[in-house]
């Protein structure tokens, strides 16, 4: 929101003692965010009001004139202009040889031979308006000789504040709120603001319904004729041009004046068109064209202005095309009413047009400020037709009156959150200068809220805490450390354990950690030709459904990595959805060429095993597992067991997907449930003496049968029991033939001979009994 | 006596040319200037010398014999060795290294410095309800947070987490008061990507519960948190900020750390930079986490883990982030 710093002096008693330029630095720490004070008008001197006495044409140009300008000098100047509203008797904005504007001095030169002495400004030469099709037109009692900048408001501060940080503060939509912010920061006193009341007795009243008292809770009308002038006053259409509006006729200027002076939107109508008003909601599917021209499909949501039985407008959004003032009209009917924030956002958003009437009605009006708004208005409007005559009633339809409420403010509340104590004086004082009516009693503050206040930021003590806290400068405040506290406390380790994990596939096994999106994409699952029918995103088409297979969901960024990397393992830690709940999975992804698929496949199960016996010390153990995805292949897949306990799976993607992702290459996927792996308790490790006499190593080879694997030879190993046992392992593997290395030893004796011969005896037979032949 | 004892210098360096076993090598070391070489007797029949002698041939032998043991041992340390050394010793190989995600290393360094504070780390789900997400935390319906454009809405009811805050209630229903916690994870925004716009991203919630909390307290914290993150003394500013889970509300900025606060691009000539938001506990928000907002007071704020991450690491395309492109994530390995 744009603000003029000439319109808000006019409001503060002896305003010329604030330093307008530097305190917006104060604004943005006591109120909201300012974004940019730029001085304007400043580029411009020895500009003067003068009159054309004599008015010729350029002989040798077809739309020059050759003017005599009195500009307060002893002889009148001579100037060669171009404009085309050139004409005797006008007063204009003369800029005098010397001078300058927009930086650039003017000299005398000739105009195709002419001389010309100074020259005549258009509104935009001078930085005030758009309009450039002829110099700027004085009224005729401007005096001749004047600075320009004496006459006109052309010097000026103009302030941006972030609209964002005016989001709670519906009071601030309007110059005079943000002027009571600043009286109140400065200590400076808040002037009142001139009203005309309406003298309405013996009037009739308007015709105006309120159908939806929820969704509109007041409209106030006037009618308003014998209007003659319709002329916007200069001064006005500087502050509406700096300010970012555009000057269109007295009647539409005043209504966007009375807005961005109290924030209230205000809507003036051709009351030759107006019948009965009635403030409802829209029929589902009907079209309506607004002011700029365009149709809009309504929606049964939609509040709408109706006159008779036609739509008038869409309420604190936009007017009709058909509603708008035409040029010939001497009778307005003003129109100042309060809608609920919510359905005119609702509303603004679902057509797509937010205006500066929508922007503050989301923000919560106060609806006291209605006929207000339009007393201000008619104040103004009388400075300009003094002979207008009040047509109506001011009609003011109000079902439900907001009232001024009173909020408790405990002394002690205040001084825990403030973390120091305020005297009763300041805490008052800070108060009302905002607006708050203050009662001082022992243990609490009785505080009465300004309506303007009280629809939408301040409703609770907290409130008024935050208020006070601002306005006796946050810059006050200083850290404080909490107070010592020494209790262990640590509810979860969640968080800790998806690091190590983290950490030791990262740096362990040197796989690289991605994030992703929640959902699949669209296009990858098309690809690979795999159907999907989760949980959905509202609204969207494209990537909308949300991954039950986080592994799955990976699948183009393998695709792109494949662009530059022949193999990589990557891994994540995400949340996939399944059964209409969050689980959180850890997914491990190996990806080689297809002929490298034994070597990815063992590794990863090694890490797997790794990651179990390193952070958990626990022994993984891998049994088949029939997929029922059908992208996995059935025959490769494991199941990954703890302690009983199914606890992820590792699957070989199908060679047909994997094909599409990736020619000839193999994608091997862990997908392990990170909410069970955190609740396994890690296994303590308890110390075993050493034997003091020495081991020995025994290696034995055991062919097997084709059609069986190492799983089986592990069964036979497992049932051959020897209390010289110390551990055994697979040392390597040859065509079918499988190398087992025993370590062997004795508590209580170094074995000897004998005892080594007995062993290899007992484990030979053992094997053979077992069907299978072992290399002696 | 000086022809004898270059003579012996001669015959031991002729006796060691081509010798190329370190055991040979001992042999002419003692059979030279062991206790029964020749040097040795030379060396112990100097005491029967006259004391001119001594002073004429002393240190001459003495020295003849520190020269056989040099010219042994340098033998020893040079040349036998050298024929041992036959690779190059130039070569310089790496043991690969993988990487963790940027925006992990940034949440772990967070994490850490509270946990140091005796904050718990603790998590919530991204998919969510409207209540956790919304309701609980004083968002009401019409609020504009929860409109369509911002809000992933789901067709079981549900939707994405907009916000970590949710984690706030979940960690109060579950451990009560007082509570120090803070809660990295995931969040969902329904925004269209560009360089400086993500539908996925990270935060951390913080929030602190105990008798007497005041709006210094979270002065200190953030103080603390901030200046431990960026390893450097740095200085903060409140300023009124809206968000309806907090009462007050404060944008918390720090003092912009390339000008010192005088004002350069970076923080559009104000001198601060926007760095988290926090404020006080809302009540209704204690008491929707079942703790009663007349004696315990606390205050929470969100640190925005991804955009810290991309200040950090100067990351200047947030859409890296979630590409997965190895190529670009390995440069974040730990140490």
């Amino acid at each position: 929101m744009l603000l003029s710093c000439n319109k808000l002096k006019s409001y503060i008693k002896n305003s010329n003692d604030i330093d307008w330029e530097n305190i917006w630095k104060t604004f943005t720490i006591r109120t909201a965010e300012v974004e940019s004070v730029k001085k304007v008008g400043n580029n411009l001197d020895n500009v003067v009001i003068a009159k054309i006495v004599k008015c010729e044409k350029h002989p040798d140009s077809d739309h020059m004139h050759i003017l005599q300008v009195e500009c307060g000098e002893e002889n009148p100047v001579q100037v060669v202009c171009g404009a085309p509203n050139v004409r005797v008797g006008l007063k204009t904005a003369y800029i005098k040889v010397g001078g300058h504007i927009e930086g650039i001095e003017i000299k005398s030169r000739p105009l195709r031979g002419i001389i010309s002495n100074g020259m005549c400004c258009s509104g935009k030469e001078l930085g005030i308006s758009d309009n450039h099709d002829g110099i700027l037109e004085l009224p005729f009692d401007a005096p001749v000789g004047m600075n320009i900048k004496e006459y006109l408001p052309i010097e000026d501060i103009i302030v941006e504040i972030d609209n964002k940080s005016l989001t709670n503060r519906p009071d601030l939509w309007g110059h005079y709120g943000i002027a009571r912010e600043i009286a109140a920061i400065t200590n400076h006193e808040l002037l009142p603001l001139e009203i005309s009341e309406i003298e309405d007795e013996n009037k009739e009243k308007l015709k105006i319904t309120i159908k939806e008292p929820n969704l509109c809770y007041r409209y106030s009308g006037l009618k308003v004729n014998n209007l003659t002038n319709n002329k916007t006053p200069l001064d006005m259409q500087i502050f509406l041009y700096y300010v970012g509006m555009r000057s269109i006729s007295l009647f539409v200027d005043l209504t966007n004046y009375i807005m961005l002076e109290l924030g209230q939107p205000m809507h003036a109508f051709d009351s030759r068109v107006v019948k009965e008003i009635e403030v409802g909601l829209a029929n589902d599917g009907d079209t309506y064209t607004t002011l700029d021209g365009i149709e809009r499909k309504l929606t049964k949501d939609m509040l709408m202005i109706k006159n008779g039985n036609n739509y008038f407008g869409i309420a604190g959004v936009m007017g009709g095309l058909d509603s708008e003032i035409l040029s010939d009209t001497t009778s307005i009917f003003l129109e100042s009413a309060t809608f609920n924030a919510g359905n005119i956002r609702k509303t603004a958003v679902a057509l797509g047009l937010r205006t500066e009437a929508s922007a503050r009605y989301e923000k919560s009006l106060d609806p006291n400020l209605t006929t207000y708004a339009i007393k201000r208005l008619m104040y103004l409007l009388k400075k300009e037709n003094p002979n207008l005559e009040i047509a109506s009633k001011l009609t003011d339809i109000y079902p439900n009156e907001l009232t001024e409420q009173v909020i408790k403010l405990n002394k002690k509340t205040l001084k825990i959150y403030m973390g120091k104590e305020l005297s009763e004086n300041e805490i008052k004082e800070i108060l009302e200068k905002l607006g708050f009516k203050v009662e001082i009693n022992k243990d609490f503050y009785n505080v009465t809220v300004p309506t303007f206040r009280a629809t939408k930021d301040i409703k609770i003590e907290q409130d008024l805490i935050e208020e006070i806290a601002r306005m006796y400068g946050l810059e006050n405040f200083s850290p404080k450390p909490l107070k010592l506290d020494l209790t262990v406390v640590e509810h979860e380790n969640v968080y800790n354990q998806e690091y190590e994990v983290k950490e030791l596939l990262a740096t362990k096994f040197d796989m690289n950690e991605v994030n992703s999106y929640i959902w699949y994409d669209s296009e990858m699952l098309k690809k690979i030709g795999i159907d999907k029918s989760g949980i959905k995103l509202l609204g969207k088409s494209e990537n909308n459904i949300l991954r039950d297979d986080l592994s799955l969901s990976l699948m183009n960024i393998i695709e792109n990595n494949l662009k530059n990397y022949k193999r990589f393992g990557i891994f994540e830690i995400g949340t996939t959805i399944e059964n209409n709940s969050n689980r959180r999975k850890l997914s491990i992804i190996l990806v080689d060429d297809e002929k490298n698929i034994e070597n990815i496949y063992m590794n990863m199960k090694a890490i797997v095993k790794y990651l179990f016996k390193n952070l958990k010390n626990k022994n993984v153990t891998f049994v088949d597992n029939i997929n029922e995805r059908n992208y996995y292949e059935d025959t490769l897949g494991k199941k990954v067991i703890i302690d009983d306990e199914v606890i992820g799976e590792v699957n070989v993607l199908s060679k047909r997907v994997a094909n599409k992702i990736g020619k000839k290459k193999a994608i091997v996927c862990t997908e392990l449930d990170f909410d069970k792996y955190v609740d396994i308790e890690k296994n303590k490790i308890l110390a075993k003496d050493i034997s003091k006499y020495p081991t020995v190593e025994l290696d034995y080879t055991i062919i097997m049968p084709d059609n069986k694997k190492y799983i089986e030879l592990l069964e036979v190993l497992k049932a051959f029991k020897s209390n010289l046992i110390q551990s055994y392992n697979l040392l390597g593997t040859y065509e079918n033939k499988y190398t087992i290395r025993y370590i062997i030893g004795s508590d209580h004796k170094t074995l000897d001979q004998k005892d080594l011969s007995n062993f290899k005896e007992r484990f030979i037979e053992h094997i053979k009994n077992n069907g299978l032949s072992i290399i002696e | 006596m000086e022809e004898e004892l270059k003579k012996i210098v001669e015959e031991m360096q002729k006796e060691l040319t081509g010798c190329e076993k370190e055991a040979d090598v001992l042999n002419i070391k003692s059979k030279y200037v062991g206790k029964k070489s020749r040097i040795s007797e030379i060396l112990s029949n100097l005491k029967d010398m006259s004391i001119e002698e001594k002073r004429k041939y002393g240190s001459l032998i003495n020295n003849t014999k520190k020269e056989l043991e040099n010219i042994i041992n340098e033998f020893l340390n040079q040349k036998l060795n050298q024929n041992n050394t036959s690779f190059d010793d130039t070569l310089d190989y790496e043991i690969s290294m993988g990487s963790l995600h940027p925006v992990t290393i940034v949440a772990k360094e967070v994490t850490d410095c509270m946990k140091k504070m005796g904050f718990t780390v603790v998590s919530g789900p991204e998919m969510e309800t409207e209540y956790y997400n919304f309701e609980a935390l004083n968002i009401p319906k019409d609020h504009p947070a929860r409109d369509m454009q911002d809000t992933y809405y789901l067709d079981n009811g549900m939707l994405l987490r907009t916000q970590t805050s949710g984690n706030q209630i979940h960690a109060m229903e579950k451990y009560g008061a007082p509570l120090k916690v803070c809660s990295p994870g995931r969040v969902f925004r329904n925004e269209d990507l560009d360089a400086n716009h993500e539908n996925t991203f990270f935060q951390v919630e913080g929030m602190v519960i105990d008798k007497e909390i005041s709006i210094e307290n979270l002065l200190y914290v953030m103080q603390q948190i901030l200046s431990e993150v960026m390893q450097s003394e740095i200085n903060l500013r409140l300023r009124p900020g809206f968000f309806p889970f907090t009462e007050p509300s404060y944008e918390i900025d720090m003092e912009c750390s390339i000008c010192k606060g005088k004002g350069c691009p970076t923080c559009k000539n104000s001198g601060w930079i926007e760095i988290v938001p926090g404020g006080m506990v809302h009540p209704n928000v204690l008491k929707a986490g079942g703790i009663d907002p007349e004696k315990y007071t606390g205050f929470a704020f969100g640190i925005g883990l991804t955009r810290l991450a991309m200040m950090k690491y100067k990351i200047s395309d947030i859409r890296v982030l979630n590409s997965g492109d190895i190529r670009y994530l390995e440069q974040f390995n730990i140490k």
